[in-house]
Formats: structure tokens, sequence, C-alpha cells
């Protein structure tokens, strides 16, 4: 008897303490593609502190020599998800190739007199920026999992902050760009390219580009992670730069 | 005698309900605000079917949701703030505004010791104060807009802190991290009752007649069908005149379908006249609200928000209504405010 009462009060704190909500995440695997330079570090940051685990995700980095190659084997659905350039994500997108974006990473900012001379420098940098792509479909897409890996990589930009050296990122020397992370896929930075790089067509609807970046998703892992932590600078800081449809409604009257 | 009655009473009943299955339909999105209540008496009353059209009513728990799902063509029409359409719209998705629901709503609260330094009609009370607020809701837009018109440097003079949710807002003031916030109904109703928190101010003190919660509807849908989206309009039209002179019937259509208690929405609908249910499109609001989203810098690039305005709809549905009553106080009213505010 007293054994039963154990075994139920512990499978009631399994439930409530949320392990059994992220259960089948952690069983499946996550593939996740990176390049191996500093823009795809958010993804290593979380792997290397276990935010993917933190949010429930299984997650095996994969590494890729260059985008084409990363966005093939997105398309071929031979990974999940894949940090790659955000020009190179552009152009296959006005291809037809259903890309979507749900996170940023690295920003490079030009230095060195070469970028205060000519600004092709640093417009060629913007173009040489890091995203987060998923496919249009499949398993991984699922609103919840693409969530669980955006707020992943959101505390990873959090422990980049708080320990800079977190990773050998070999990042110096004069006339180099300067990487800095932002993990928000940004609607508006990405506009401004798409219109730089001319993309959009006439066949496109206005809205082509917006129905392929997924800033709400993005918007909800760091409601979701200021909840937990509402007094988090970071998270504030992040949540001041997004551009998110405000929440509107009581909790409790929510009826669907 | 009885069988030839019980015939005749069933062959109405099914000519009523084949009347209703060949009306144009219209499914609708709404947030559970008191003052989005015009749908519920419009339903209840019968003024949907009166005026030829069937509405299914769908209620989502946040204007992301809501907005996602008129995006979806899931939903026809869907009012879910001002801001959620606005951001859409500028993103390229083909939204028109043809109506409105709710206008102002939006109060600053605070602590019951703070009360008296925050108090007169001045909004230079706030100049130094730190406020806690959800980015981009109609309160932050607004009391910025407010700000900026009283000649106050809100980006120096006021400091800012930004939460995730009103409730967020309200704990945020409660703990005294921030000396004031801004939430809208029933979050200071419920404040004040659950929490012990005071309304400092309403907006609508300093800003009268702000446009808050907007009706849009898919641009395609609206050009291809304006005579449903008119009919829609004046079954709304209908159920304003209604909330403005029948107060309990529709305190108890609005409890009933929000479930909220009915002292909030008496008090917030007819005592404090906190938010006003009005179908007006409110053009000039539209705009002015777009305008100190930019003035904020939310958002980098201005876009031609007036392409997505159609005040044409709303005008022909008053019209329609105006010709049947065209004696009527509220609807003459109702046109006077139509002329000034778009």
């Amino acid at each position: 008897m007293i054994r039963l009462l154990v075994t139920t009060v512990l499978m009631a704190t399994l439930l409530l303490t949320g392990a059994a909500p992220g259960s089948a995440d952690q069983e499946r695997l996550f593939r996740l593609g990176y390049l191996d330079n500093l823009g795809s570090a958010l993804c290593r940051i979380a792997q290397l502190k276990g935010h993917f685990a933190q949010e429930g995700l299984k997650v095996a980095l994969v590494r890729f020599g260059d985008s084409q190659g990363g966005l093939a084997a997105l398309e071929q659905g031979n990974i999940d998800a894949g940090a790659f350039l955000v020009g190179e994500g552009l152009r296959a997108i006005a291809q037809g190739r259903g890309f979507r974006f749900v996170a940023g990473g690295g920003l490079l900012t030009a230095t060195g007199p070469l970028a205060e001379l000519d600004s092709r420098v640093q417009q060629q940098l913007d173009l040489s920026g890091t995203v987060v792509f998923i496919p249009a479909t499949g398993p991984a897409t699922e609103k919840e999992t693409v969530t669980r890996l955006t707020a992943a990589l959101i505390r990873a930009y959090g422990s980049s902050r708080q320990q800079p050296d977190i990773l050998p990122l070999g990042q110096s020397g004069a006339d180099q760009p300067i990487t800095r992370f932002d993990p928000s896929p940004e609607y508006y930075r990405l506009e401004r390219l798409w219109k730089r790089l001319a993309l959009q067509s006439p066949a496109m609807p206005a809205d082509f580009l917006a129905n392929h970046v997924y800033e709400e998703i993005y918007c909800d892992a760091l409601d979701r992670l200021l909840e937990d932590s509402p007094d988090d600078k970071l998270l504030q800081e992040l949540s001041a730069r997004a551009v998110c449809v405000p929440d509107c409604c009581p909790k409790n009257k929510n009826p669907k | 005698m009885q069988r030839i009655v019980t015939f005749v009473l069933l062959l109405s009943l099914l000519a009523t309900v084949a009347l209703a299955a060949d009306l144009p339909k219209l499914r609708v999105g709404y947030i559970p605000e008191p003052a989005h209540g015009l749908y519920f008496v419009a339903r209840d009353k019968g003024y949907f079917k009166e005026e030829g059209v069937d509405v299914e009513l769908f209620q989502f728990g946040s204007a992301a949701e809501g907005m996602a799902a008129l995006k979806a063509e899931k939903l026809d029409v869907g009012t879910f703030g001002t801001t959620a359409p606005l951001l859409f719209i500028s993103k390229g998705s083909d939204f028109t505004f043809i109506g409105g629901i709710m206008i102002g709503g939006q109060a600053i609260i605070t602590r019951p010791e703070r009360l008296a330094e925050l108090s007169g009609h001045d909004l230079k009370v706030y100049k130094g104060k730190k406020i806690g607020l959800v980015k981009l809701s109609t309160g932050d837009v607004v009391f910025k807009g407010a700000l900026k018109r009283a000649g106050i440097d809100y980006k120096k003079e006021v400091t800012f802190v930004e939460f995730g949710s009103a409730a967020a807002v309200v704990e945020a003031v409660k703990k005294g991290a921030v000396d004031a916030g801004l939430v809208w109904p029933p979050h200071f109703s419920l404040a004040e009752k659950n929490q012990g928190l005071k309304v400092a101010h309403y907006i609508e003190e300093f800003y009268p007649k702000y446009t808050c919660c907007r009706i849009v509807a898919p641009t395609a849908k609206v050009n291809a069908d304006k005579e449903t989206y008119r009919r829609f309009l004046a079954a709304l039209i209908r159920a304003y005149k209604f909330y403005k002179t029948n107060e309990n019937e529709t305190v108890a259509i609005y409890t009933k379908s929000l479930k909220i208690d009915e002292e909030i929405i008496r008090n917030e609908t007819y005592v404090k006249k906190v938010a006003e249910s009005n179908p007006d499109p409110l053009r000039k609001g539209i705009l002015e609200f777009w305008q100190h989203i930019l003035d904020a810098g939310y958002v980098p690039n201005d876009y031609p928000i007036d392409k997505h305005i159609n005040i044409d709809i709303y005008k022909q549905a008053l019209d329609s209504v105006i010709k049947k009553s065209p004696k009527d106080k509220t609807y003459q009213e109702m046109l006077a405010f139509y002329k000034k505010n778009n």
C-alpha cells in the first residue's frame, strides 16, 4: 500500500515538474546544422552549456563546410534546422525553396580603414551574418519544438554575454570584422537585405518575405523565458529590441 | 386542427433554419475584453440575422494567434487590437480596417501610497518616473503619443520598463519595481479589486477618443463581398444603440458571454466609462496611432497605412440604418462622430 502511494506521488511529482512534456522531444534526435565559423557560435554554446537539454531537446550538431551544402541537406531532410549565411538563405527563399527564419546568430561589423572608405565592405558582411533556418514542413517544424530550439539559442546568447571566452572562437586581428550576436531573426533587418538584393519579384505577394520569418516564435520563446525570469536584464534587453505583437488577454480567460 | 398548427409551426421553423443556412457567413475572431461586447449584443438580439449575415464568433487568447488565424484565412474578420494589424500590414499582409469595436480603455495604475503624488490632470507628474508597460500595447503607444502632445520628451524624461504581459506589469507595480504601470481592461479593475492597487489616470483624460481594437478583414474578401461586410457593420451599429440605451441587459449579455465579473463590466462600461464599444473605423485615430509607433522607433520604415483603411463600407452601413430610423438620436450622433473622426 505504502509502495503504491509512494509510486503514485513520484509519478505525480514527475508530471508536475514538467519532465513529461519534454520527453517526446528528448527521445527524438534533433539534427542542427552549423557552419564552422563564429556566426554559428550560439548553436555550439547551446550544446556546450546544455541549453538544448534545458529546453527538453536532444540535439546533434552537424557541421557543414558551406551554406549551400547545409541548405541542400535541410531541403532533403537530412537535418532538421541549420545556422547558415543569411544572404544564401534569402536567395534560396526567393527561388522558392521554402525555408523559414526562426532565429538569428552572428552579425559582422567591418573594421579598419577600408571599411570606413567603402560602404560596400559592410554591405557584403551583412550578407555573411548567420541565421537559423527550418524547412517549411516536417516533424521538426512543430511550433513547440521550434520554440524550444529558439529558447535554447536565447539562453546561449545569455551565456555568451556572461562568459565571453566560453568558446575558443579565434576572433582577433587588425581589420578583422567584429562579430556580435543577436538571437532574433528580426524581420526588418532581413527586409533591408531582401530589398538591397532586389529579390522581390512582381509575382510574389507583398508579404512573401514576412511569410518566411517566424518572428512570433522568437517572441513566444522570449516571453516564456521572461515568465520564468522576469528580472533578467539580458532578457529584458532582448524584449525591448524585439517587435512583437503584445499579449492581450488574461490567461484564465482563454477558452481554447 | 392541432395537427395543422403543428405543421405550420414546423414549416416556419424549417423556413427560419433554411433562411439562416442561406445567409452569407462571416467567421469573426475577438479577444475577451468587455468593450468587445457589441458582438454578443448583435448576436443575442438577432441583429446579425436581421441584417442578413450569419456570424460565427471565435474567442482567441492572444492577438498574435488571432492575426495568424486571419492570415491563414480561418477567419473573415478579426479584432485584435490596433498594433497587431498595423504590424502585419506593414510587413505586406493585405488586410483592411473596416470598423472598430473599442475606443479608449487604457489606465495607469499605482500603489495607494503613490496616488497623491500622481494626482492632477497634468502629465508632468510622470516626469522622472519609472513606468511599467507591455511594449507596443495600446497603452504604451497612446501614452507616449499623449506625452509627446504635452511637450514631454518621453525618451529622456520618463523611464519605461517593458514586461511580457499585463499581469507582469501589475506584479511589478505591486512589488514597487516601477512607480506606475499601463494596463487595459479588465486588468486594472482586477488589480484594484484583487491587489489593492489604484488607477491614477485613464489615458482618455489626456488623449480623448483614441483608437483601440479595430475591425480588420482580408482586403480581397472585403472587395469581393462588400455587401456582407456592410450588413455585419449595420448589425454592430444597431448593437451600439442597444448598448447605449439598455444598460442592464447589455451588462447581462457581456457578463454571460465573456465570463468576467458583472461588477467589473458594469463599472468599466457604464459607471467609469473607461472604454467605449463603438464600431466607427476612426481613420484619423489609426493614422495617429501608426505615427506614434514610428515616433517611438518601434518600426524603422513608414508604410502607406491609409491605403488599408476603408471607411466607405461603415458609412454605407450607417446610412442604411439611418434610412430606417431617420430621426434616431443615437444614429445621428454616430454620423456626426463619423464625420469628425474619419
